[in-house]
């Protein structure tokens, strides 16, 4: 970490963003596989959670370094935990829906659209950062 | 991220499996010999699906736990003109039932698409990705 080059301005909160949508997406893609699979509940963790810890991460942090940067710290909670380099998540079964004969409470249509939203998630963070990233290379090769 | 990749293909393998056992039901409906030509109508089977994929060591995603014989009664049609005929005429035929072994075929064929747009998602976030540095 380059203090106030790679902690600058809102990358922190971009990488945060994809580094969440990332493992997210992991447990998505195993909802999908386990359809139909006897006995298996849909396991996620809350989105809105997150959003809060991220929130309160940015507010604390306008508060110590200013506007223009610094470290994001993220407070652990028990179903999302950050360190350096990742997020790690621990996922707890969604169980909203009704249950089918094989104990399985799959929901297709939930599942398929929290996939497309985390896919525009990861999307929007990843573009926001790679438009930082470019203005850090302009930055490096001081011509536009 | 690759892993996700991972647990898609192991439950594309898992449907792949399942539909290959249930071609091998519907080929086999009014099957009433066995490989040696000896009367031993055939019997329905069925896959098992369990979480995880030990055979790759993750504990994500799908595999076949193990396929099943079906020991539901077989059915009977009367055709006392039959070398294979009871004492009352009666013929014992595999207990596939067509329309089921359809269903399934559908259920099996709706899961893979399932799997297979979870995997154009998890392309498109790793090349979106990729394109950071760039």
């Amino acid at each position: 970490m380059i203090d106030g080059v790679t902690n600058a301005d809102a990358i922190p909160v971009l990488e945060r963003m994809v580094q969440f949508a990332g493992q997210r997406h992991r447990l998505i893609v195993n909802n999908i596989a386990n359809f139909s699979t006897p006995g298996y509940r849909a396991m996620d963790v809350s989105v809105d959670a997150f959003q809060a810890q991220l929130s309160e991460a940015v507010d604390a942090r306008r508060k110590h370094h200013g506007a223009s940067g610094g470290e994001l710290e993220l407070r652990d909670s028990p179903m999302i935990k950050y360190d350096s380099i990742g997020i790690t998540l621990h996922p707890k079964p969604i169980g909203q829906n009704i249950l089918f004969h094989d104990r399985n409470d799959r929901d297709l249509e939930r599942t398929m659209q929290d996939l497309a939203e985390n896919f525009m998630t990861f999307r929007v963070a990843a573009d926001l950062l790679r438009s930082r990233m470019a203005l850090l290379n302009t930055a490096i090769r001081e011509r536009i | 991220m690759y892993g996700a990749f991972d647990i898609s293909t192991s439950a594309l393998v898992a449907q792949r499996i399942r539909l290959d056992v249930i071609a091998a039901n519907i080929a086999n409906q009014r099957t009433i010999l066995n490989e040696n030509d000896e009367y031993e109508p055939y019997r329905r089977r069925f896959v098992v699906f369990g979480e995880g994929d030990p055979a790759r060591g993750q504990t994500a995603g799908l595999h076949v736990a193990s396929i099943e014989i079906d020991d539901s009664p077989l059915n009977q049609k009367y055709e006392p003109g039959s070398p294979f005929a009871d004492a009352d005429g009666y013929v014992s035929y595999p207990n596939v039932n067509p329309v089921i072994e359809t269903m399934n075929a559908m259920d099996a064929a709706r899961a893979y698409e399932a799997n297979i747009t979870a995997i154009e998602a998890t392309k498109s976030m790793l090349s979106v990705a990729l394109q950071i540095i760039a």
